[in-house]
Protein backbone atom coordinates (compact mmCIF):
# COMPACT_ATOMS: atom_id res chain seq x y z
CA UNK A 1 0.00 0.00 0.00
CA UNK A 2 1.37 3.39 -0.94
CA UNK A 3 -0.35 5.89 1.32
CA UNK A 4 0.59 9.31 2.70
CA UNK A 5 3.00 7.55 5.07
CA UNK A 6 5.08 6.35 2.11
CA UNK A 7 5.59 9.65 0.33
CA UNK A 8 8.86 11.55 0.32
CA UNK A 9 9.34 13.27 3.72
CA UNK A 10 9.70 16.71 2.14
CA UNK A 11 6.33 16.31 0.43
CA UNK A 12 4.78 15.09 3.69
CA UNK A 13 6.16 18.04 5.64
CA UNK A 14 4.87 20.45 3.01
CA UNK A 15 1.42 18.84 3.08
CA UNK A 16 0.99 18.97 6.84
CA UNK A 17 2.38 22.49 7.13
CA UNK A 18 0.07 23.83 4.43
CA UNK A 19 -2.94 21.92 5.77
CA UNK A 20 -2.39 23.34 9.26
CA UNK A 21 -1.38 26.88 8.30
CA UNK A 22 -4.22 27.50 5.84
CA UNK A 23 -6.79 26.85 8.55
CA UNK A 24 -4.95 29.09 11.01
CA UNK A 25 -5.20 32.09 8.68
CA UNK A 26 -8.41 34.08 8.63
CA UNK A 27 -10.28 32.35 11.48
CA UNK A 28 -13.02 31.38 9.05
CA UNK A 29 -15.54 28.84 10.41
CA UNK A 30 -15.96 27.05 7.07
CA UNK A 31 -12.20 26.59 6.62
CA UNK A 32 -11.87 25.38 10.20
CA UNK A 33 -14.68 22.84 9.86
CA UNK A 34 -13.12 21.52 6.63
CA UNK A 35 -9.74 21.36 8.36
CA UNK A 36 -11.15 19.52 11.37
CA UNK A 37 -13.02 16.99 9.20
CA UNK A 38 -9.95 16.31 7.05
CA UNK A 39 -7.57 16.04 10.01
CA UNK A 40 -9.87 13.78 12.03
CA UNK A 41 -10.61 11.54 9.05
CA UNK A 42 -6.94 10.97 8.29
CA UNK A 43 -6.08 10.49 11.96
CA UNK A 44 -8.83 7.93 12.55
CA UNK A 45 -8.05 6.10 9.29
CA UNK A 46 -4.39 5.83 10.20
CA UNK A 47 -4.65 5.08 13.92
CA UNK A 48 -7.04 2.20 14.37
CA UNK A 49 -5.61 0.97 17.66
CA UNK A 50 -5.78 4.42 19.27
CA UNK A 51 -7.24 4.45 22.77
CA UNK A 52 -10.24 6.77 23.22
CA UNK A 53 -8.41 8.66 26.00
CA UNK A 54 -6.44 10.58 23.36
CA UNK A 55 -9.67 11.98 21.93
CA UNK A 56 -10.92 12.71 25.44
CA UNK A 57 -7.93 14.98 26.01
CA UNK A 58 -8.61 16.98 22.84
CA UNK A 59 -12.29 17.26 23.79
CA UNK A 60 -11.27 18.67 27.17
CA UNK A 61 -8.86 21.08 25.51
CA UNK A 62 -11.62 22.19 23.16
CA UNK A 63 -13.95 22.86 26.10
CA UNK A 64 -11.31 24.91 27.94
CA UNK A 65 -10.26 26.97 24.91
CA UNK A 66 -13.89 27.58 23.93
CA UNK A 67 -14.75 28.80 27.44
CA UNK A 68 -11.71 31.02 28.03
CA UNK A 69 -12.64 33.60 25.40
CA UNK A 70 -16.15 34.57 26.61
CA UNK A 71 -14.95 34.59 30.22
CA UNK A 72 -12.09 37.02 29.62
CA UNK A 73 -13.13 38.92 26.52
CA UNK A 74 -16.24 41.06 26.69
CA UNK A 75 -16.62 42.63 23.25
CA UNK A 76 -19.70 41.92 21.17
CA UNK A 77 -23.18 43.36 20.95
CA UNK A 78 -25.40 40.47 22.07
CA UNK A 79 -25.18 40.00 25.82
CA UNK A 80 -26.24 36.55 26.96
CA UNK A 81 -25.77 36.90 30.71
CA UNK A 82 -23.82 38.97 33.23
CA UNK A 83 -21.43 37.45 35.75
CA UNK A 84 -19.80 39.78 38.32
CA UNK A 85 -20.60 42.84 36.18
CA UNK A 86 -18.82 41.19 33.23
CA UNK A 87 -21.06 40.58 30.23
CA UNK A 88 -20.81 37.20 28.53
CA UNK A 89 -21.56 37.86 24.87
CA UNK A 90 -22.77 35.60 22.08
CA UNK A 91 -20.02 36.84 19.75
CA UNK A 92 -17.20 36.09 22.17
CA UNK A 93 -18.66 32.62 22.83
CA UNK A 94 -18.82 31.83 19.12
CA UNK A 95 -15.29 33.14 18.65
CA UNK A 96 -14.13 30.88 21.47
CA UNK A 97 -15.78 27.84 19.88
CA UNK A 98 -14.22 28.66 16.48
CA UNK A 99 -10.77 29.21 17.98
CA UNK A 100 -11.05 26.00 20.02
CA UNK A 101 -12.04 24.04 16.92
CA UNK A 102 -9.10 25.56 15.04
CA UNK A 103 -6.69 24.55 17.76
CA UNK A 104 -7.83 20.92 17.91
CA UNK A 105 -7.90 20.72 14.10
CA UNK A 106 -4.25 21.84 13.98
CA UNK A 107 -3.50 19.44 16.83
CA UNK A 108 -4.93 16.51 14.87
CA UNK A 109 -2.97 17.49 11.74
CA UNK A 110 0.21 17.51 13.79
CA UNK A 111 -0.64 14.25 15.54
CA UNK A 112 -0.79 12.51 12.18
CA UNK A 113 2.41 14.34 11.24
CA UNK A 114 4.19 13.17 14.41
CA UNK A 115 3.16 9.57 13.75
CA UNK A 116 4.38 9.64 10.16
CA UNK A 117 7.55 11.69 10.73
CA UNK A 118 9.87 9.11 12.23
CA UNK A 119 13.33 10.24 13.27
CA UNK A 120 14.97 9.08 10.02
CA UNK A 121 12.48 11.13 8.02
CA UNK A 122 13.12 14.17 10.19
CA UNK A 123 16.83 13.72 9.63
CA UNK A 124 16.31 13.56 5.87
CA UNK A 125 14.44 16.87 5.89
CA UNK A 126 16.99 18.62 8.10
CA UNK A 127 19.92 17.03 6.30
CA UNK A 128 18.89 18.94 3.20
CA UNK A 129 19.27 22.12 5.19
CA UNK A 130 22.47 21.58 7.13
CA UNK A 131 24.72 18.54 7.16
CA UNK A 132 26.12 19.28 10.59
CA UNK A 133 22.71 19.77 12.12
CA UNK A 134 21.57 16.44 10.72
CA UNK A 135 24.71 14.78 12.06
CA UNK A 136 24.14 16.24 15.51
CA UNK A 137 20.50 15.18 15.32
CA UNK A 138 21.40 11.60 14.46
CA UNK A 139 24.02 11.45 17.22
CA UNK A 140 21.57 12.83 19.78
CA UNK A 141 19.06 10.19 18.78
CA UNK A 142 21.68 7.47 19.07
CA UNK A 143 22.98 8.70 22.43
CA UNK A 144 19.65 8.40 24.21
CA UNK A 145 19.44 4.56 24.18
CA UNK A 146 23.22 4.34 24.57
CA UNK A 147 23.10 6.42 27.74
CA UNK A 148 20.30 4.30 29.17
CA UNK A 149 22.30 1.07 28.64
CA UNK A 150 25.48 2.59 30.03
CA UNK A 151 23.60 4.02 33.03
CA UNK A 152 22.44 0.49 33.92
CA UNK A 153 26.04 -0.73 33.75
CA UNK A 154 27.35 2.09 35.91
CA UNK A 155 24.57 1.52 38.39
CA UNK A 156 25.39 -2.18 38.64
CA UNK A 157 29.06 -1.38 39.19
CA UNK A 158 28.29 1.28 41.79
CA UNK A 159 26.07 -1.14 43.68
CA UNK A 160 29.08 -3.37 44.34
CA UNK A 161 30.89 -0.39 45.91
CA UNK A 162 28.15 -0.03 48.49
CA UNK A 163 25.87 2.53 46.87
CA UNK A 164 22.06 2.08 47.05
CA UNK A 165 22.46 -0.10 50.14
CA UNK A 166 19.97 1.15 52.73
CA UNK A 167 17.12 1.91 50.31
CA UNK A 168 16.10 5.21 51.92
CA UNK A 169 15.12 8.07 49.61
CA UNK A 170 18.10 10.21 50.63
CA UNK A 171 20.51 7.37 49.91
CA UNK A 172 18.89 6.63 46.54
CA UNK A 173 19.08 10.29 45.49
CA UNK A 174 22.71 10.52 46.61
CA UNK A 175 23.59 7.36 44.69
CA UNK A 176 21.61 8.54 41.63
CA UNK A 177 23.56 11.80 41.59
CA UNK A 178 26.81 9.87 41.79
CA UNK A 179 25.77 7.64 38.87
CA UNK A 180 24.67 10.72 36.89
CA UNK A 181 28.01 12.39 37.52
CA UNK A 182 29.87 9.30 36.33
CA UNK A 183 27.61 9.20 33.31
CA UNK A 184 28.39 12.78 32.28
CA UNK A 185 32.14 12.17 32.47
CA UNK A 186 31.77 8.96 30.50
CA UNK A 187 29.52 10.57 27.89
CA UNK A 188 31.86 13.52 27.30
CA UNK A 189 34.94 11.30 27.03
CA UNK A 190 33.09 8.88 24.79
CA UNK A 191 32.01 11.79 22.61
CA UNK A 192 35.60 12.97 22.21
CA UNK A 193 36.69 9.47 21.24
CA UNK A 194 33.92 9.38 18.64
CA UNK A 195 35.02 12.76 17.28
CA UNK A 196 38.64 11.63 17.02
CA UNK A 197 37.59 8.43 15.32
CA UNK A 198 35.51 10.39 12.83
CA UNK A 199 38.33 12.80 12.07
CA UNK A 200 40.78 9.92 11.65
CA UNK A 201 38.46 8.54 9.00
CA UNK A 202 38.43 11.83 7.15
CA UNK A 203 35.30 13.56 8.42
CA UNK A 204 35.17 17.13 7.22
CA UNK A 205 37.85 16.76 4.56
CA UNK A 206 35.54 16.45 1.60
CA UNK A 207 31.96 16.63 0.53
CA UNK A 208 29.69 14.46 2.60
CA UNK A 209 27.19 12.17 0.97
CA UNK A 210 24.31 10.62 2.81
CA UNK A 211 22.08 7.66 2.26
CA UNK A 212 18.33 8.01 2.39
CA UNK A 213 15.54 5.63 1.60
CA UNK A 214 13.59 8.23 -0.34
CA UNK A 215 13.80 9.58 -3.84
CA UNK A 216 11.47 11.97 -5.60
CA UNK A 217 9.30 9.44 -7.36
CA UNK A 218 6.62 10.26 -9.86
CA UNK A 219 3.84 10.11 -7.28
CA UNK A 220 5.81 12.44 -4.99
CA UNK A 221 6.16 15.01 -7.75
CA UNK A 222 2.46 14.71 -8.64
CA UNK A 223 1.39 15.14 -5.01
CA UNK A 224 3.83 18.05 -4.58
CA UNK A 225 2.44 19.84 -7.64
CA UNK A 226 -1.10 19.17 -6.42
CA UNK A 227 -0.29 20.72 -3.02
CA UNK A 228 1.27 23.78 -4.68
CA UNK A 229 -1.70 24.16 -7.04
CA UNK A 230 -4.33 23.85 -4.30
CA UNK A 231 -2.50 26.23 -1.96
CA UNK A 232 -1.99 28.64 -4.85
CA UNK A 233 -5.73 28.65 -5.53
CA UNK A 234 -6.37 29.69 -1.93
CA UNK A 235 -3.78 32.45 -1.87
CA UNK A 236 -5.91 35.21 -3.46
CA UNK A 237 -8.61 34.70 -0.84
CA UNK A 238 -6.16 34.31 2.05
CA UNK A 239 -4.12 37.39 1.16
CA UNK A 240 -6.95 39.73 0.15
CA UNK A 241 -8.84 39.03 3.36
CA UNK A 242 -11.83 37.63 1.42
CA UNK A 243 -11.96 34.82 3.99
CA UNK A 244 -11.92 37.06 7.04
CA UNK A 245 -14.98 36.45 9.15
CA UNK A 246 -16.08 39.31 11.36
CA UNK A 247 -17.11 38.37 14.89
CA UNK A 248 -17.15 41.76 16.61
CA UNK A 249 -19.30 43.72 17.30
CA UNK A 250 -21.88 41.74 15.31
CA UNK A 251 -21.51 38.46 13.48
CA UNK A 252 -21.75 38.96 9.74
CA UNK A 253 -22.80 36.30 7.27
CA UNK A 254 -20.16 33.87 6.02
CA UNK A 255 -17.91 35.16 3.24
CA UNK A 256 -19.21 33.82 -0.08
CA UNK A 257 -17.28 35.79 -2.69
CA UNK A 258 -16.02 33.74 -5.67
CA UNK A 259 -12.47 33.83 -4.27
CA UNK A 260 -13.72 32.50 -0.92
CA UNK A 261 -15.72 29.67 -2.56
CA UNK A 262 -12.66 28.74 -4.61
CA UNK A 263 -10.60 28.67 -1.41
CA UNK A 264 -13.14 26.42 0.36
CA UNK A 265 -13.17 23.95 -2.52
CA UNK A 266 -9.41 23.83 -3.01
CA UNK A 267 -8.71 23.58 0.72
CA UNK A 268 -11.28 20.79 1.01
CA UNK A 269 -9.60 18.97 -1.87
CA UNK A 270 -6.20 19.45 -0.19
CA UNK A 271 -7.10 18.04 3.23
CA UNK A 272 -9.22 15.20 1.86
CA UNK A 273 -6.63 13.94 -0.66
CA UNK A 274 -4.56 11.84 1.82
CA UNK A 275 -7.69 10.17 3.23
CA UNK A 276 -8.90 9.50 -0.32
CA UNK A 277 -5.54 7.95 -1.26
CA UNK A 278 -5.70 5.84 1.90
CA UNK A 279 -9.21 4.57 1.09
CA UNK A 280 -8.41 3.85 -2.58
CA UNK A 281 -5.27 1.93 -1.67
CA UNK A 282 -7.12 -0.10 0.92
CA UNK A 283 -9.85 -0.96 -1.57
CA UNK A 284 -7.20 -1.97 -4.11
CA UNK A 285 -5.49 -4.14 -1.51
CA UNK A 286 -8.75 -5.82 -0.59
CA UNK A 287 -10.28 -6.36 -4.02
CA UNK A 288 -7.19 -7.03 -6.07
CA UNK A 289 -7.75 -10.15 -8.14
CA UNK A 290 -4.82 -12.03 -9.60
CA UNK A 291 -5.07 -12.28 -13.38
CA UNK A 292 -2.74 -15.23 -13.68
CA UNK B 1 16.15 15.98 -6.72
CA UNK B 2 14.13 19.10 -6.13
CA UNK B 3 16.16 20.51 -3.25
CA UNK B 4 19.47 22.12 -4.20
CA UNK B 5 22.43 20.29 -2.71
CA UNK B 6 23.71 21.67 0.53
CA UNK B 7 26.38 24.29 -0.18
CA UNK B 8 24.51 26.48 -2.65
CA UNK B 9 21.17 26.13 -0.83
CA UNK B 10 22.85 27.25 2.37
CA UNK B 11 24.35 30.28 0.68
CA UNK B 12 20.96 31.24 -0.74
CA UNK B 13 19.22 30.84 2.61
CA UNK B 14 21.84 32.87 4.47
CA UNK B 15 21.43 35.73 1.99
CA UNK B 16 17.68 35.57 1.43
CA UNK B 17 16.39 35.00 4.97
CA UNK B 18 17.72 38.03 6.90
CA UNK B 19 17.50 40.60 4.10
CA UNK B 20 14.39 39.51 2.20
CA UNK B 21 12.30 36.86 3.98
CA UNK B 22 12.02 38.31 7.49
CA UNK B 23 11.26 41.92 6.37
CA UNK B 24 8.84 40.54 3.78
CA UNK B 25 6.99 38.46 6.38
CA UNK B 26 6.67 41.46 8.68
CA UNK B 27 5.56 43.75 5.84
CA UNK B 28 2.99 41.24 4.59
CA UNK B 29 1.74 40.82 8.15
CA UNK B 30 1.32 44.57 8.60
CA UNK B 31 0.01 45.70 5.24
CA UNK B 32 -1.61 42.83 3.40
CA UNK B 33 -3.71 40.96 5.94
CA UNK B 34 -6.77 42.92 6.91
CA UNK B 35 -6.66 41.99 10.55
CA UNK B 36 -3.15 41.85 11.84
CA UNK B 37 -2.18 38.21 11.86
CA UNK B 38 0.66 38.42 14.32
CA UNK B 39 0.62 34.69 14.99
CA UNK B 40 1.66 34.05 11.40
CA UNK B 41 4.28 36.79 11.51
CA UNK B 42 5.75 35.48 14.75
CA UNK B 43 5.74 31.88 13.52
CA UNK B 44 7.37 32.93 10.25
CA UNK B 45 10.08 34.91 12.00
CA UNK B 46 10.78 32.05 14.45
CA UNK B 47 11.07 29.52 11.60
CA UNK B 48 13.33 31.88 9.63
CA UNK B 49 15.63 32.49 12.60
CA UNK B 50 16.05 28.77 13.17
CA UNK B 51 16.60 28.24 9.43
CA UNK B 52 19.16 31.01 9.28
CA UNK B 53 21.01 29.60 12.21
CA UNK B 54 21.07 26.08 10.84
CA UNK B 55 22.22 27.34 7.45
CA UNK B 56 25.01 29.40 9.00
CA UNK B 57 26.09 26.48 11.11
CA UNK B 58 28.08 24.74 8.41
CA UNK B 59 29.95 27.80 7.25
CA UNK B 60 31.14 28.70 10.73
CA UNK B 61 34.15 26.94 12.16
CA UNK B 62 32.53 24.53 14.56
CA UNK B 63 34.95 21.69 15.12
CA UNK B 64 33.62 18.16 15.21
CA UNK B 65 34.54 17.79 18.90
CA UNK B 66 32.44 20.76 19.92
CA UNK B 67 29.66 19.42 17.71
CA UNK B 68 29.70 16.04 19.43
CA UNK B 69 29.80 17.57 22.89
CA UNK B 70 26.67 19.49 21.84
CA UNK B 71 25.05 16.22 20.79
CA UNK B 72 25.95 14.67 24.17
CA UNK B 73 24.41 17.57 26.09
CA UNK B 74 21.30 17.54 23.86
CA UNK B 75 20.82 13.85 24.55
CA UNK B 76 21.18 14.49 28.28
CA UNK B 77 18.57 17.23 28.22
CA UNK B 78 16.16 15.18 26.08
CA UNK B 79 16.52 12.32 28.54
CA UNK B 80 15.98 14.85 31.33
CA UNK B 81 12.65 15.90 29.84
CA UNK B 82 11.30 12.53 30.94
CA UNK B 83 11.85 13.43 34.61
CA UNK B 84 8.36 14.12 35.97
CA UNK B 85 7.50 17.77 36.72
CA UNK B 86 11.05 19.18 36.95
CA UNK B 87 12.70 19.63 33.56
CA UNK B 88 16.42 20.34 33.23
CA UNK B 89 16.31 21.39 29.54
CA UNK B 90 16.79 25.13 30.10
CA UNK B 91 19.52 24.54 32.67
CA UNK B 92 21.51 22.21 30.41
CA UNK B 93 21.05 24.61 27.47
CA UNK B 94 22.47 27.43 29.58
CA UNK B 95 25.39 25.28 30.71
CA UNK B 96 26.13 24.40 27.07
CA UNK B 97 26.06 28.07 26.10
CA UNK B 98 28.31 29.04 28.98
CA UNK B 99 31.07 26.51 28.36
CA UNK B 100 30.84 25.69 24.66
CA UNK B 101 29.85 29.10 23.29
CA UNK B 102 26.62 30.67 22.10
CA UNK B 103 26.42 28.74 18.85
CA UNK B 104 26.61 25.40 20.65
CA UNK B 105 24.08 26.71 23.17
CA UNK B 106 21.64 27.55 20.40
CA UNK B 107 22.21 24.12 18.88
CA UNK B 108 21.64 22.28 22.17
CA UNK B 109 18.48 24.27 22.93
CA UNK B 110 16.86 23.87 19.53
CA UNK B 111 18.00 20.26 19.21
CA UNK B 112 16.48 19.37 22.59
CA UNK B 113 13.15 20.84 21.52
CA UNK B 114 13.19 19.11 18.14
CA UNK B 115 14.24 15.67 19.41
CA UNK B 116 12.14 15.60 22.56
CA UNK B 117 9.07 16.54 20.50
CA UNK B 118 9.53 13.27 18.62
CA UNK B 119 8.40 11.73 21.90
CA UNK B 120 6.13 14.52 23.18
CA UNK B 121 4.47 15.39 19.87
CA UNK B 122 5.26 18.01 17.26
CA UNK B 123 3.01 20.99 16.71
CA UNK B 124 3.07 24.61 15.66
CA UNK B 125 4.82 25.19 18.98
CA UNK B 126 7.95 23.26 17.89
CA UNK B 127 9.61 26.21 16.05
CA UNK B 128 8.78 28.43 18.99
CA UNK B 129 10.35 26.08 21.50
CA UNK B 130 13.38 25.74 19.24
CA UNK B 131 13.55 29.52 19.02
CA UNK B 132 13.05 30.19 22.74
CA UNK B 133 15.50 27.56 24.00
CA UNK B 134 17.96 28.39 21.23
CA UNK B 135 17.95 32.07 22.18
CA UNK B 136 18.48 31.18 25.86
CA UNK B 137 21.53 29.12 24.82
CA UNK B 138 22.82 31.89 22.56
CA UNK B 139 22.54 34.59 25.24
CA UNK B 140 24.15 32.45 27.92
CA UNK B 141 27.02 32.14 25.46
CA UNK B 142 27.25 35.93 25.20
CA UNK B 143 27.09 36.30 28.97
CA UNK B 144 29.39 33.36 29.68
CA UNK B 145 32.07 35.35 31.54
CA UNK B 146 29.87 36.90 34.27
CA UNK B 147 27.74 33.73 34.44
CA UNK B 148 30.77 31.58 35.15
CA UNK B 149 32.21 34.05 37.61
CA UNK B 150 29.25 34.62 39.91
CA UNK B 151 27.02 31.85 41.14
CA UNK B 152 24.36 34.26 42.40
CA UNK B 153 24.18 35.92 38.96
CA UNK B 154 23.91 32.47 37.36
CA UNK B 155 20.97 31.48 39.55
CA UNK B 156 19.21 34.82 38.95
CA UNK B 157 19.78 34.48 35.19
CA UNK B 158 18.48 30.91 35.39
CA UNK B 159 15.31 32.05 37.15
CA UNK B 160 14.83 34.81 34.55
CA UNK B 161 15.41 32.41 31.66
CA UNK B 162 12.87 29.95 33.09
CA UNK B 163 10.29 32.70 33.50
CA UNK B 164 11.08 34.16 30.09
CA UNK B 165 10.69 30.80 28.38
CA UNK B 166 7.28 30.34 29.95
CA UNK B 167 6.26 33.88 28.98
CA UNK B 168 7.41 33.48 25.37
CA UNK B 169 5.39 30.28 25.08
CA UNK B 170 2.36 32.06 26.61
CA UNK B 171 2.66 34.86 24.05
CA UNK B 172 2.67 32.24 21.33
CA UNK B 173 -0.36 30.43 22.81
CA UNK B 174 -2.35 33.67 22.85
CA UNK B 175 -1.31 34.65 19.34
CA UNK B 176 -2.25 31.22 18.07
CA UNK B 177 -5.62 31.39 19.79
CA UNK B 178 -6.49 34.98 19.06
CA UNK B 179 -4.56 35.78 15.88
CA UNK B 180 -3.05 38.83 17.51
CA UNK B 181 -1.80 39.91 20.89
CA UNK B 182 -4.50 40.65 23.45
CA UNK B 183 -3.41 41.84 26.87
CA UNK B 184 -6.43 40.68 28.88
CA UNK B 185 -6.17 37.17 27.39
CA UNK B 186 -2.42 37.24 27.98
CA UNK B 187 -2.98 38.12 31.62
CA UNK B 188 -5.45 35.24 31.88
CA UNK B 189 -2.95 32.86 30.29
CA UNK B 190 -0.20 34.06 32.61
CA UNK B 191 -2.41 33.44 35.62
CA UNK B 192 -3.41 29.95 34.48
CA UNK B 193 0.20 29.15 33.59
CA UNK B 194 1.54 30.52 36.88
CA UNK B 195 2.08 27.08 38.50
CA UNK B 196 4.01 25.99 35.39
CA UNK B 197 6.05 29.19 35.37
CA UNK B 198 6.92 28.73 39.04
CA UNK B 199 7.94 25.13 38.38
CA UNK B 200 10.07 26.25 35.40
CA UNK B 201 11.82 28.88 37.48
CA UNK B 202 12.31 26.54 40.43
CA UNK B 203 13.54 23.58 38.42
CA UNK B 204 15.92 25.85 36.54
CA UNK B 205 17.40 27.24 39.72
CA UNK B 206 17.62 23.79 41.33
CA UNK B 207 19.24 22.15 38.31
CA UNK B 208 21.66 25.02 37.80
CA UNK B 209 22.54 24.86 41.49
CA UNK B 210 23.21 21.12 41.32
CA UNK B 211 24.57 20.74 37.79
CA UNK B 212 26.35 23.96 36.79
CA UNK B 213 29.38 23.33 39.00
CA UNK B 214 30.02 19.62 38.26
CA UNK B 215 29.13 19.67 34.55
CA UNK B 216 31.08 22.89 34.07
CA UNK B 217 34.08 21.37 35.77
CA UNK B 218 33.88 18.26 33.60
CA UNK B 219 33.40 20.31 30.43
CA UNK B 220 36.35 22.58 31.16
CA UNK B 221 38.47 19.54 32.01
CA UNK B 222 37.58 17.91 28.70
CA UNK B 223 38.28 21.21 26.93
CA UNK B 224 41.73 21.49 28.49
CA UNK B 225 42.55 17.82 28.08
CA UNK B 226 41.59 17.59 24.41
CA UNK B 227 41.78 21.23 23.36
CA UNK B 228 38.27 21.69 22.04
Amino acid sequence: MKTIADFNPIVQTLYFLSAALCSMLGMNPVMIVISLVGALLLYILRAEDEKPTGHLFTLLLFAVTALINPLFYHNGATVLLVINNNPITLEATLYGITAGAMIIAVLYHFRSFSKIMTSDRLMYVFGKLSGKFALTLSMTLRYIPLFITQMERVRAAQRTTGQYKDGSIADTVKSDLRVFSVMITWALENGIVTADSMEARGYGTGKRTSFALWRMRRRDVIFLLLILLLVGLQLPALLSGALTFTFYPNIRSLPTSPAAILAYISYGALVLTPSAIECIERAKWKYFVSKI
Amino acid sequence: MIVIKNASLRRIISRVVPYIAIPLIVAVGIFVFEEKRWAMVALGVAVCTVLLFLAGFDSGKTGSRRLILSAVLSALSVAGRFIPIFKPVTAITMIAGMWLGGEAGFLVGSMSALVSNIYFGHGPWTPFQMFAWGMIGLFSGYLSVPLRKSRIFLLIAGALAGGLYSMIMDIWTIMWYNGSMDLSLYAAAMVTALPHTIIYVLSNVIFLFILAGPIGEKLSRVKIKYGV
